[in-house]
């Protein structure tokens, strides 16, 4: 099976101290090695002010992840993971793979026709310059 | 090529002279010329005048500007500007849109909604 990316979001809660969202990444990376997948990158956002309220909060700690694995069940076993830690109170794991590949795809095809022929800039001057030369000549 | 010039060589003396014969060859091309760029307002839909007295402007697909192939659903700050207050998703007739980029849009807003980085309604 081929290699999936996923994006893997959770917000914790405001008053937890940091050692205790570095414990949650740990233990989150560990799971996904041992499942067979691999954190890519981990970024902490930090507090942010959340859009809705959640658990009556309206605030969260909120970490983002690159996961990269081949089985389905690595996101089964995080999100699990995620649903008992005490902090954590909200995730959200994205599947990017296939619109990172799309992405890729249009913007290949975008290159290729501005390779093929650069209409854009070429015209437009070509245009002006020869009513110059007209106008030259006169 | 010599055929070309001679042609071009007599009026151009009268050019000076009668200016609304002549002046419109070079400066048609000119006019022209940077117009495909401008993301062709006069096509359809411009200059159409029913009853109505106003101009509509025609709207411009924003991420068709800047030419994106991904609406990256952790930027809530490019998605806000189309919501409205109470947290719904804008028509496509509102913003100008293209039919592809709205839909990207609508997913990459319902994400950000999951995540709680954008309102599913605004709070009262």
């Amino acid at each position: 099976m081929e290699e999936r990316q996923y994006d893997l979001i959770f917000i914790c809660r405001p008053d937890t101290p940091e050692p205790d969202i570095d414990k949650i990444i740990a233990t989150v990376e560990h799971a996904a090695t041992e499942k067979g997948g691999k954190i890519e990158k981990t970024e902490k956002w930090g507090r942010k002010r959340m859009a809705y309220r959640v658990q009556r909060m309206r605030e969260g700690y909120y970490v983002f992840m690159l996961l990269r694995s081949t089985h389905g069940e690595v996101v089964k076993e995080l999100e699990r993971r995620l649903k008992v830690a005490d902090p954590v109170i909200k995730y959200l794991t994205i599947r990017v793979d296939e619109e990172l590949k799309r992405q890729e795809k249009l913007k290949r095809h975008r290159e290729k026709r501005a390779a093929r022929r650069p209409r854009k800039t070429a015209p437009a001057p070509a245009v002006p310059s020869s009513g110059e030369h007209a106008a030259a000549q006169s | 090529m010599a055929d070309e010039q001679a042609p071009q060589a007599p009026p151009a003396p009268a050019a000076p002279s009668a200016p609304s014969g002549h002046s419109a060859g070079p400066g048609g091309p000119g006019r022209f010329g940077p117009r495909p760029q401008g993301g062709r307002p006069g096509g359809p839909g411009g200059p159409k005048r029913g009853k109505r007295s106003f101009i509509r402007k025609k709207k411009v697909c924003r991420f068709c500007v800047d030419k994106s192939d991904y609406i990256d659903y952790k930027r809530a700050e490019i998605l806000a500007p189309f919501l409205q207050e109470r947290g719904k998703i804008l028509p496509r007739r509102m913003t100008g849109t293209c039919a592809r980029h709205q839909r990207w849009l609508t997913v990459a807003i319902k994400r950000a909604q999951n995540i709680a980085l954008l309102p599913f309604a605004a709070e009262l």
